[in-house]
């Protein structure tokens, strides 16, 4: 990965963090000096080594991965804001990645009974949820939404 | 990748779906801290594929679901 990129990579999270949703081409070039054609650019070069996900079709942010920059069934409160992550395992990863305490808010998507874990120095306050991983690793990013 | 409330909430969801691979919570907050814990220093780099493998062999994710693709050679 090139330093360009590394940078409009870090600056990209860096804004998302720091705005709370995920920033715009615009706000990624004032942060890194460089005019909205070369983030464009590094945004596709990082969406195709997996370092960030655009959402199909447009230059926009779908995912800096673990925090959803859309909507989810997956709200995590955290540093006294709520995030959205992209799925069971990003909303812990939200925690960690912020190397916070948590809350994680979402329901079963059998019953739609609703389920909210506590994550308190990096262990969840309730053990007897289960996680479920559909598609195989080796398939993960076939379709990085669906997975 | 979703939260269930039990084995038979699991079962009842897949239908006729083939299952992938559950673990509990407690794992999976283990995992993800192991995955995304680097994701906001300012040092980040990209991860090798063999080093995410590593850190599912690490805490027992092991077998063919949990195989990672090879690089394209």
């Amino acid at each position: 990965m090139q330093a360009l990129d590394l940078d409009v990579r870090n600056a990209t999270y860096e804004r998302f963090v720091a705005l709370g949703r995920a920033p715009t081409i615009r706000e990624v070039a004032a942060a890194t000096g460089r005019d909205g054609d070369a983030v464009r650019a590094s945004w596709r070069r990082l969406h195709d080594a997996h370092a960030l996900v655009l959402s199909p079709g447009t230059d926009e942010l779908r995912m800096a991965n673990p925090f959803s920059a859309v909507p989810t069934a997956y709200r995590v409160h955290a540093r006294e804001r709520w995030w959205y992550a992209n799925c069971a395992w990003d909303a812990f990863g939200v925690c960690a990645a912020l190397h916070a305490d948590g809350r994680i808010e979402t329901s079963c998507p059998d019953c739609g009974e609703p389920l909210a874990i506590e994550v308190r120095d990096g262990r969840p306050d309730r053990e007897d949820l289960l996680f479920h991983c559909l598609v195989p690793a080796a398939r993960w990013w076939e379709d990085i939404v669906f997975t | 990748m979703n939260l269930f409330r039990s084995e038979e909430h699991v079962a009842r969801w897949l239908g006729d779906r083939p299952p992938g691979a559950t673990i509990g919570a407690a794992l999976l907050c283990e995992l993800a801290h192991a995955w995304w814990g680097d994701r906001l220093a300012p040092d980040w780099r990209p991860r090798t594929r063999d080093a995410n493998q590593a850190i599912l062999d690490g805490l027992g994710l092991t077998g063919p679901f949990w195989r990672l693709p090879l690089p394209a050679s």
